[in-house]
């Protein structure tokens, strides 16, 4: 299990690095987006290889306890975010907004103890793969989502550094985030089909409203809210960032905050 | 991307002057009344109450179905009125198909709630599922094919890793398929499906010792369930009262063995080494396998001990279409998207 931590501490470093040059870069007004984004990927190669030898020691994937499900997702978030990154100029200095997000992850990662858990019979199947994997490009776009709007809200408020500032207008900035957002009302979608389908393998039920499926839903719901409160009222660019906001922090509580409160067989994490 | 990439949909004012335009200066109320069903407010007035319902239904523990059911209809009306009024649905394929899928999940699980099934049994190793079981909910309209369905249960193992972790359930069952009987291994992921229905094996289960109870009338072969083992270790015992018997018997199983170590692996059985404990009103004896014991109305002979499995029944005929239209819905969605932001790069 050192080894696996050691490589973990290795990949954290690396992501901190990454954000707190993001941060000073934009405060500062410097563009190192090479360098931000070499780290990323330096952080991603070394947890890559920590949660590899996790599971090759464990047999299992990092599904089962809450420092899998953070190491997993920390993991996740950061690839989605480092594509959008890579592919998206726009997003670039929204780094300095989302690295914090990852900070308080990660910070909860060092404390959580990295025990091993079961893997119940239920989770031997591909349905688990196809709808985690689903669930975290949901998450993962919505928090690009959320550098976005973070832009938008920081700009508003006039504390936006220059390099923020001499993006494009709000409006174009809100419609990147509303596609971003799209992507994730997609991907939620279908990891809700998914885990029905799982579900009725597994429990013998598609949906029974258990705490989880409730609050993934309540999460779909205020999302479809957003996307149609966009289009029918036309939102400024700043109701738009705090609406999505609101929608990250929903999905953020149903994703690390419910299974702490849920009693039924359907977890996510124990 | 422009708003337009949004999904467009006039609300009640700008429908009713569309439907006005070109008619005469007067709109009819049914138009007007069909527009403000179309609205995209009242979409947004639909997924509130929707939320709102869905969180009384969590907080308050709510059982019925309406509170959810009201908010699903509305939504039904507003799609079709929608999908009815807006012309740009006939330009749009790929959102008249979503549109069209969203009402058809709606109709589907209306249908499903309907007619659905839901319910628990527990079948003994050796005999057959008889049609019966010990809770069931149903839909009004659930078309009651149950009775025709049977199958027997052969037998079953369930792995138990150290720390008294449940591991992988394989339960042997047979059925008659016309004049040829089918075997399976049914389990975690792996229901039995029969007629529509599905069983599903549970964490329930436990021992039933097998009693022959002989009277005048005839006799009696069957066997008494025990609360669910190990759940319910240290209460393995159990109440009832044999055909035509005036007092009830209470019995109680007392193991000789250790059946599980909680540290190590261990698999599921019936214990070899074991006593009955039966007591009639105030008289109190042990039996073992082969032992009779003669009672007010009959005899009672102990022929061993056997193992019980909890299935869980489950009955939708709904369940494919559901999934195809709801695959169906994401898929025209996302098409609808993919061709707004394919024609406008992300990094303009």
């Amino acid at each position: 299990m050192t080894a696996e931590l050691t490589w973990l501490w290795g990949g954290v470093l690396a992501y901190v690095a990454a954000g707190a040059l993001a941060i000073v870069a934009a405060v500062m007004d410097r563009k190192p987006e090479r360098t931000v984004l070499a780290l990323m990927v330096l952080g991603l190669i070394l947890h890559t290889v920590s949660i590899a030898l996790r599971w090759s020691r464990l047999g299992h994937g990092p599904f089962i306890t809450l420092f899998e499900i953070l190491s997993s997702n920390l993991w996740s978030l950061t690839l989605v975010f480092a594509l959008a990154y890579w592919r998206v100029r726009a997003v670039r200095p929204a780094a300095a907004v989302v690295m914090p997000i990852l900070f308080i992850m990660m910070g909860w990662l060092m404390v959580a103890s990295p025990g091993e858990g079961h893997l119940p019979p239920t989770y031997r199947t591909v349905w688990l793969y196809v709808h985690i994997g689903l669930g975290k490009v949901f998450l993962g776009s919505v928090l690009v989502a959320v550098g976005i709007a973070g832009i938008v809200l920081l700009r508003a408020r006039n504390l936006a550094p220059a390099r923020m500032a001499a993006l494009p207008d709000d409006r174009r900035m809100e419609n990147l985030a509303f596609r971003f957002m799209m992507l994730g009302f997609i991907f939620e979608t279908l990891m809700l089909i998914a885990g029905a389908i799982w579900a009725q393998r597994a429990w013998g039920r598609y949906w029974s409203w258990d705490p989880l499926e409730t609050w993934s839903f309540l999460t779909w719901l205020t999302l479809a809210f957003f996307l149609h409160l966009r289009v029918t009222y036309r939102l400024q660019p700043r109701h738009a960032a705090v609406a999505i906001l609101v929608v990250f922090v929903l999905a953020f509580l149903t994703f690390f905050g419910v299974p702490f409160i849920s009693t039924a067989p359907h977890k996510g994490a124990v | 991307m422009s708003a337009e990439a949004s999904i467009p949909r006039p609300n009640a004012r700008e429908a009713g002057a569309h439907a006005g335009r070109g008619k005469s200066s007067e709109v009819r109320w049914w138009t007007r009344a069909l527009a403000a069903l179309a609205s995209l407010k009242l979409t947004l007035a639909v997924i509130i109450a929707f939320a709102l319902a869905l969180t009384m239904v969590y907080l308050l523990n709510v059982e019925s179905s309406w509170p959810i059911a009201v908010p699903l209809a509305a939504f039904a009306v507003n799609l079709a009125a929608a999908v009815a009024t807006n012309g740009v649905f006939r330009r749009q394929t790929a959102l008249l198909v979503f549109h069209l899928s969203l009402i058809a999940i709606v109709l589907l699980i209306a249908a499903g709630r309907l007619t659905y099934l839901r319910g628990e049994a527990e079948v003994s190793v050796g005999a057959a599922f008889d049609g019966r079981l010990s809770s069931a909910q149903a839909g009004p309209l659930h078309p009651g094919h149950f009775s025709k369905v049977s199958f027997v249960n052969e037998g079953y193992a369930i792995e138990y890793s150290p720390g008294m972790k449940r591991d992988d359930t394989r339960n042997a069952v047979s059925w008659m398929d016309g004049e040829q009987r089918r075997q399976a291994v049914i389990g975690d992921q792996e229901p039995l499906v029969l007629r529509g229905y599905r069983f599903y094996t549970t964490h329930n289960k436990g021992f039933a010792p097998v009693f022959v109870w002989r009277t005048d009338a005839g006799s009696y072969r069957g066997t008494v369930h025990l609360p669910s083992y190990p759940g319910n270790a240290y209460s393995q015992a159990q109440q009832w009262t044999p055909p035509g018997a005036a007092v009830p018997v209470w019995i109680m199983l007392e193991l000789e063995q250790p059946v599980f170590d909680e540290r190590a692996a261990w698999t599921f059985r019936a214990p070899a080494e074991h006593k009955l404990i039966v007591r009639v009103g105030e008289e109190r004896r042990e039996l073992r396998p082969g032992d009779d014991y003669a009672l007010p109305g009959g005899a009672l002979h102990y022929q061993g001990l056997t193992t019980w499995m909890g299935y869980s029944v489950f009955y939708d005929p709904t369940l494919p279409w559901l999934l195809a239209s709801a695959l169906l819905a994401v898929a025209s969605l996302a098409w609808h998207f993919w061709r707004k932001f394919a024609a406008q790069p992300w990094d303009a």
